[in-house]
């Protein structure tokens, strides 16, 4: 406890970031540490996972002591661990949770496991105080695309997900073949603001009606088609046509799902989470959208929506105040459902 | 000195206690638990020397080389209880701490020599050799990688007790070379990694001072990662060089 605050030390090192935050009472920010590999992957085209697991060893140890200096805080004033154990690359997640369990049997502090998807949710708890479920949430990042229901805190009800490529996985496949290179979001949206969404006609899946899945690698692959048979007629791409086009054909189909859920669900707000809600062009039709039918959309800031301790120790505050604790068997489960 | 030791680089994961020459040592339950299980071993090793983690003097982790992800746990859990109970730590060689273990069945076997292998696949491995000299190990092949046939041959000529899951592997191999004077291979647990000649090891580390801080225990995987390696040797996919040279 500080100043009659409850202390939560969240920590994060599910993929390439290595990340701990400092969190007082579930929603108050007290510092936010993020350790990016981002440069050392992109030489490889993407995410190695043995050179992420090396490096998050590497940082770990730093990432939580300057967490803790960054809030002012010492190690007895932390009430709780919480730590991500899913889903993610499970070398990447093994390094948390060591850390993580090392640190709670070393200073005997309670231990919560939390799912990484909770987290991004709970990001929005960090950024908007007065935010309480019930909500609709939409989850789109580099390896997730979920509608979830968010009944309570501890509750969260997955009305869909991707059948094969999440979004953020699909933008990183174009992104490469059209010559933008990694991390694929960010440069596929930069793009697309200088090209036409209408140019090429790729197609929108919705797969069955009144379904919330999302299925992105017949796009993909119809993408690659493309960009092989104007190749072979030898004629020019224009990178950011193909870039607008094909983030138009994705955006829509997220946006209109997300809409439909809310309203089935008579859901006055959708909460965006994941580093794909940063996208500006989904923001902008969902925002649009969601104004014709009164529904309001929040999301938090881009540092909230990439990997970060700081949703991981909301997330789990509320766990905890639901009675969850991690014992020291806490395992790594890379393809943990939501 | 109260030094704890933790050995999670092969197959079986180990935690012991070393206090006043004295050891004790948990294992886990199974194959390859050591996320799982390595704060529990850890506690019923103290509880076992009966002393509490507040008393420890030292941390010790088994380094490599072995398995990548299994260093990574045993390291990691090192560090930060050494970052949180701020006591300083200790790397020790899984290969030298398996020689270690194995020096009393050499010499009681007739051997002079105690040969560490860890199976790295595709007839690789980490290994390395020592001479047993009065009770005590003196290096003879360096601890490194080294392709079985190759660390076979230099061996020739010796009396050799061999140690290490590459045994398991590369047996066959062994057993047909034929310039080695004889051989003995380590049966049962001895032949695997064990938490409890990790913790003599570093006591006598320790003792000399050969202690680090816990920002300084590091792996000794011995070997880059495959796409590193790729990078190194310019065999990257075309693709990413392309991308990589546009920047």
């Amino acid at each position: 406890m500080k100043n009659g605050k409850f202390i939560t030390l969240g920590i994060e090192t599910s993929c390439d970031e290595s990340a701990a935050s400092i969190v007082a009472d579930g929603r108050e920010l007290l510092s936010n540490v993020i350790s990016s590999q981002i440069d050392i992957h992109t030489q490889f085209g993407g995410v190695v996972p043995e050179i992420a697991s090396r490096k998050h060893l590497e940082n770990i140890n730093m990432v939580i002591d300057k967490a803790i200096k960054d809030a002012n805080c010492t190690v007895d004033d932390i009430d709780l661990i919480g730590v991500t154990y899913g889903p993610g690359l499970v070398g990447a997640l093994l390094i948390g949770v060591a850390a993580a369990k090392a640190m709670a049997y070393a200073c005997d502090i309670p231990l919560v496991g939390v799912n990484h998807m909770h987290g991004h949710v709970a990001a929005n708890y960090l950024e908007h105080p007065e935010l309480e479920p019930p909500f609709m949430g939409l989850v789109v990042s580099g390896g997730h695309t979920n509608i979830i229901f968010v009944e309570e805190y501890n509750t969260c009800r997955k009305l869909g997900g991707t059948r094969d490529d999440a979004a953020g996985e699909a933008f990183d496949k174009v992104a490469r073949v059209i010559g933008l290179g990694y991390p694929g979001g960010p440069k596929v949206d930069k793009a697309a603001r200088e090209g036409d969404k209408a140019a090429i006609d790729f197609k929108r899946v919705y797969l069955e009606k009144g379904s919330y899945d999302f299925s992105f690698s017949g796009l993909k692959t119809q993408a690659l088609n493309y960009l092989n048979t104007e190749k072979q007629a030898g004629r020019e791409i224009n990178v950011n046509d193909v870039a607008a086009s094909f983030q138009e054909a994705v955006v829509e189909v997220i946006v209109d799902k997300a809409i439909a859920a809310a309203l089935e669900y008579d859901q006055k707000r959708i909460v965006m989470a994941g580093g794909v809600a940063s996208n500006s062009r989904l923001r902008e039709l969902i925002c649009e959208r969601a104004a014709e039918h009164n529904i309001e959309v929040l999301r938090p800031s881009p540092i909230l929506c990439t990997d970060n301790g700081a949703m991981i120790a909301s997330a789990a505050y509320y766990a905890y105040k639901n009675g969850e604790r991690s014992g020291f068997d806490l395992d790594a489960v890379p393809g943990l459902e939501f | 000195m109260k030094i704890l030791a933790l050995e999670t680089t092969g197959k079986y994961g180990s935690a012991a206690v070393i206090d006043d020459g004295r050891v004790y040592c948990a294992e886990s339950s199974g194959e390859m638990n050591h996320l799982k299980e390595i704060i529990k071993i850890t506690g019923e090793a103290l509880e076992a020397a009966g002393i509490t983690k507040k008393e420890l003097t030292h941390i010790a982790a088994s380094v490599g080389p072995g398995s990548f992800t299994g260093i990574r746990i045993g390291v990691t859990v090192a560090r930060t209880m050494a970052q949180m109970l701020d006591l300083p730590c200790v790397a020790v060689s899984s290969l030298e701490s398996m020689a270690e273990n194995v020096k009393t069945a050499a010499m009681e076997s007739g051997c002079e020599t105690v040969a560490a292998v860890i199976n790295a696949r595709r007839h690789q491995t980490y290994a390395g050799a020592w001479s047993i000299k009065d009770g005590k190990l003196i290096n003879l092949l360096d601890d490194r990688q080294y392709m079985i046939e190759e660390f076979l041959e230099q061996l020739a000529g010796n009396r050799v007790y061999f140690v290490g899951d590459g045994i398991d592997a590369y047996e066959e191999i062994i057993q047909a070379e034929t310039g080695l004077e004889a051989y003995v291979m380590a049966e049962g647990k001895l032949r695997y990694q064990t938490a409890e000649a990790v913790a003599k090891l570093a006591a006598e580390a320790a003792s000399e001072g050969n202690v680090v801080g816990y920002e300084e225990l590091m792996p000794d995987y011995m070997r880059l990662s495959e796409a590193e390696q790729r990078l190194k040797e310019g065999t990257l996919s075309d693709k990413i060089k392309k991308l990589n040279r546009r920047g």
